[in-house]
């Protein structure tokens, strides 16, 4: 997961890319693969859920977000957890500048 | 395999991951929900997502192109401006299922998020946000003109 954390005025911007194929139903029948799309994907800043989305099939390829939340510090850490249909997940982190 | 169940396997196997106390969430739709996200029309997603489809035009925004070149890329913003917002529905009209993306909103969280989508084809693209019970909606047209589902 790509991201870029910027504090501004007490609030935290994040703009973030998983890679991912977000292969719906309908792309994976035609290619004989199976869907494999993620479902879950949170940030987490000092433990605590900054962004909590239900994803499906409809996000586009190597999913774009971008959020914000009140708070954090210049050097502290956002932790990305993602978890897709076919169980598999990842985890990672990026800096706030 | 039928989709529908292939969807609950999918759930299953999503709840079954989730069981680590780390992750666990405010509320997960897809173990509550699992049915929302297999409706294909807008109000019965809506009606399996909050338990009623009675909304409330307005107090909450969406930014979305009029025109989409590439459905299979469409960049959106929700957003809501109302305080105690709970959660965040996007729905898709024209595609297989209409339930794209929800969104439970943290404490801190401020609630606008961009994300890109995919439409299949010219529709709606409908947010609902859930503030304190009540169910605030909007609308925006896209034209597509080359889907993005894959079709």
């Amino acid at each position: 997961m790509r991201a870029i954390a910027k504090l501004k005025n007490g609030i935290t911007t994040v703009r973030a890319m998983a890679h991912h194929p977000m292969l719906s139903y309908l792309v994976a029948k035609k290619k004989h693969k199976k869907a494999k799309f993620i479902t879950h994907l949170t940030a987490k800043y000092n433990g605590q859920l900054v962004y909590d989305l239900y994803s499906t099939q409809f996000l586009s390829k190597n999913p774009y977000i971008q959020f914000a939340f009140k708070g954090g510090k210049k050097g502290d850490k956002i932790v990305f957890y993602w978890i897709d249909n076919t169980g598999e997940s990842k985890t990672s982190s990026a800096k706030i500048r | 395999m039928n989709r529908r169940k292939f969807i609950g396997i999918g759930a299953g196997v999503v709840a079954t991951a989730l069981v680590l106390p780390s992750q666990l969430s405010a509320v997960d739709f897809r173990k509550k929900d699992a049915k929302a996200f297999a409706d294909k029309d807008i109000k019965s997603a809506l009606k399996d997502l909050y338990g009623t489809d009675a909304t409330i035009k307005g107090g909450v925004s969406i930014s979305a192109p009029d025109i989409a070149e590439n459905g299979a890329v469409v960049p959106i913003t929700v957003s809501t401006d109302k305080a105690n917002v709970k959660s965040i529905a996007v729905f898709i009209e024209g595609n297989p299922e209409a339930l794209a993306a929800v969104f439970n909103v943290p404490a801190t969280s401020i609630p606008k998020y961009a994300l890109r989508v995919k439409m299949r084809k010219t529709g709606h693209i409908v947010v609902v946000a859930n503030v304190d019970g009540k169910l605030y909606t909007n609308k925006k047209l896209v034209k597509v003109t080359i889907g993005g589902c894959g079709g």
